[in-house]
């Protein structure tokens, strides 16, 4: 059962990307879909074991790489992180593909579709299982890999085709840094499964390196701050992948990789204190851009960078658990807004922009009520799942003792949180309709293939944080915050302010760019692409093409070799021929000088 | 002695014959001439002051290769003018390399 978790997700995939034409678009999402439903619900029977009856289990599949000083096995690890990963990759997949099944119908791709997302939660399953840092690569690869293809799968568009390699290249540099961290741990410990390697692990400067390439390698994954900019782009895919792979799980593989390699940084307070830092800076700063955005995926985009943030940030302060605590609720409710995003957007026949929109909250009450539920729980309303988990990690920042200003950061992104989603609730819902008029008469629920895994995941959103609590924080070692009470209090306050100033500056949260200014500055991310495109890309552009290309490529190795090379025997040939003139009188010098020369050498000789 | 430097002298006159001699073909053919008249007398003095008779013999051989050497070349040369109707030294080259 161990393995079919991983296996069924393969050969769902398999079997709708060779078959796909002769299943067809319906036959090939029944398929996957039921195939991956099977796998949750396998994932929910490992969870029982693993996480209630208390027994991880250690599977040894065989050799891989085998050296004198390097030995790696294909193996499989199933603990506590990793059966709550399970849950999250299983669930939300599985849900995913019921969603895509109605939302991706009319396209002619589908089962290609069904096929990467299959795919997708392959990798992703072999990321989380692996008992080493090897085989964890193949899932880390594997996933950007899925990521790619899912974000270039509608591959005539060249937006899709830019975000697709931006995606990818931008992971790429993540992917440097956990390589890095991989062979300094081999270099430094010798071993790379988690068990050897964390039973060895001491404190050395040596670790502080490695722990602070694997955060380069979480923040490429995760998109922390510098190497966010993918994440936004990314939302050029089909709506299902966005919940899926840039909301719910892929992005969680960077947490998911700091929870893993957490003794590590235990021995290293310097890294910690860094990864602290960048979550609680990419927390503010994606939402501060969340708050003027007008693409509703966007919105969502930069909220899912923000709770990443906050993720990132609660293992900045030694709590990994809470930290995983967050992912699981948070994958909940931010695949609750995405699928809810893509509800609107089918209704509105593909409009994206929260500009056109409004009104629909007659036209589509079951999507408002599950909007409002992912939005409350993101907001961290009592009581909703977001609630349990994200007041935890703001209580433990302000219990931690290392940097109090990570702590005003988070206060201050979970008002700006609550502010955003509502601003996202009120100009699609609840504002002075601006639709066209095509729209609005086409506006209606769509079918049950559609609302049917909204509904699930609402109930998941209520409920996962109230229920997981007790299993994430293994036998009743919850971690409990010394606060005082002002400080407890304090997230709910700045929520529920958040949530009651959207309605007060309704008529201003809405606002088109004309010049250079503050909302300018924060439309455009900070600035940050443009800041990339000009420093760094063009920068390496030019370097790449005077350098590299010019000077060196078609430069130095040119002439030394091959147009070098003939254009100096073309032109020596050229002039030995020219020796021959066909005037007698010179063949007659040239033979009387070189019986001369001759004759000289014989005398002298 | 006077024999040696008058041989090395019309020698050197052939030579510089061939070799300036820009215009006529016929001029060619008698510095070639003379080159091989300078080695008949040079063989032939030699033959003088050594008291041998090879000398006289090569040198009779070498009149009679100059004889059919000149009688080829002249063939040639008249082959040459009713080809080309000219026999400039400079206007043969179209051989050249």
């Amino acid at each position: 059962m161990y393995l079919l978790i991983i296996l069924i997700p393969l050969l769902s995939a398999v079997g709708s990307g060779l078959g796909g034409r002769y299943l067809g678009g319906k036959g090939a999402g029944l398929l996957t879909s039921v195939w991956v439903m099977a796998s949750c619900f396998i994932s929910l029977i490992l969870c029982y074991e693993i996480l209630i009856n208390g027994s991880p289990v250690y599977i040894e599949l065989g050799r891989w790489i085998e050296s004198d000083l390097l030995m790696t096995n294909f193996g499989l690890q199933f603990d506590m992180v990793t059966a709550v990963m399970l849950i999250v990759v299983t669930t939300i997949s599985g849900l995913v593909h019921i969603y895509s099944t109605s939302y991706m119908r009319e396209d002619p791709h589908l089962p290609r579709f069904m096929s990467y997302l299959s795919i997708f939660t392959f990798f992703m399953l072999v990321l989380v299982t692996s008992n080493n840092y090897v085989q964890l690569f193949i899932g880390w690869e594997g996933v950007g890999l899925c990521s790619y293809l899912l974000i270039n799968f509608w591959f005539t568009r060249i937006q899709a085709n830019k975000a697709a390699i931006k995606a990818m290249l931008i992971n790429r540099i993540g992917d440097i840094g956990l390589i890095l961290a991989i062979i300094l741990i081999w270099k430094e410990f010798g071993v790379l499964d988690y068990c050897s390697l964390f039973s060895t692990v001491s404190s050395s400067s040596t670790c502080t390196w490695i722990c602070l390439f694997l955060t380069i390698g979480a923040a490429g994954k995760s998109a922390q701050l510098g190497l966010h900019t993918w994440l936004p782009d990314a939302m050029e895919g089909p709506t299902p992948v966005s919940a899926l792979i840039h909301a719910a799980t892929m992005v969680t593989a960077g947490v998911f990789l700091i929870i893993r390699s957490a003794p590590l940084f235990d021995h290293s307070p310097t890294a910690t204190i860094i990864v602290g830092l960048v979550g609680s800076l990419t927390a503010f700063f994606a939402a501060t851009v969340g708050l003027v955005q007008s693409d509703i995926k966007k919105v969502i985009a930069y909220s899912t960078c923000s709770q990443l943030g906050y993720m990132i940030m609660a293992c900045g302060t030694y709590n990994c658990l809470s930290s995983l605590y967050h992912l699981l609720t948070h994958a909940f409710f931010k695949a609750l807004l995405f699928l809810g995003a893509g509800s609107i957007i089918h209704s509105l026949l593909d409009e994206q922009d929260l500009r056109k929109m409004g009104g629909i909250i007659r036209s589509l009450p079951l999507t408002y009520i599950l909007m409002l539920i992912g939005s409350l729980s993101l907001a961290g309303f009592p009581y909703l799942s977001g609630f349990y988990s994200k007041d935890l990690i703001l209580e433990l920042t302000y219990n931690s003792y290392c940097l109090i200003s990570i702590y005003w950061l988070a206060s201050i992104t979970a008002f700006l949180t609550a502010f955003y989603s509502f601003r996202l609730i009120y100009l699609s819902f609840v504002a002075k309709p601006n639709l066209t008029l095509m729209s609005a008469q086409h506006l209606q629920e769509s079918d049950w293939n559609l609302l049917g895994p909204l509904l699930v995941l609402g109930v998941g959103s209520i409920l996962v944080g109230y229920i997981a609590q007790n299993m994430v924080f293994a036998p009743g070692l919850r971690p409990l915050p010394f606060a005082p009470t002002i400080i407890s209090l304090a997230p709910v306050i700045m929520s529920v302010t958040g949530i009651l100033l959207v309605f007060i500056l309704s008529p201003y949260i809405i606002y088109y760019v004309s010049r250079p200014s503050l909302y300018g500055f924060l439309f455009y991310a900070w600035e940050f692409n443009q800041i990339a495109n000009y420093y760094i890309g063009s920068t390496v552009w030019k370097f790449g093409h005077t350098v590299s290309y010019l000077t060196i490529d078609r430069g130095i190795l040119e002439i030394l070799g091959p147009t070098g090379i003939a254009r100096l025997l073309i032109d020596r040939t050229r002039d030995i021929s020219r020796l021959q003139s066909g005037l007698l009188f010179n063949y007659a010098l040239i033979i009387l000088v070189g019986a001369a020369l001759a004759l000289n050498y014989l005398l002298v000789n | 002695m006077s024999y040696l430097i008058l041989s090395i002298v019309i020698l050197l006159i052939g030579i510089l014959g061939i070799i300036l001699n820009r215009s006529n073909l016929i001029i060619m053919l008698m510095c070639v001439e003379l080159v091989l008249l300078a080695s008949t007398i040079l063989l032939l003095f030699e033959s003088r002051v050594l008291y041998t008779l090879s000398g006289q013999i090569f040198a009779i051989m070498i009149l009679t290769v100059a004889a059919a050497e000149s009688a080829i070349g002249l063939a040639i040369m008249v082959n040459y003018y009713r080809l080309r109707g000219t026999i400039a030294v400079r206007a043969i080259n179209l051989l050249r390399g």
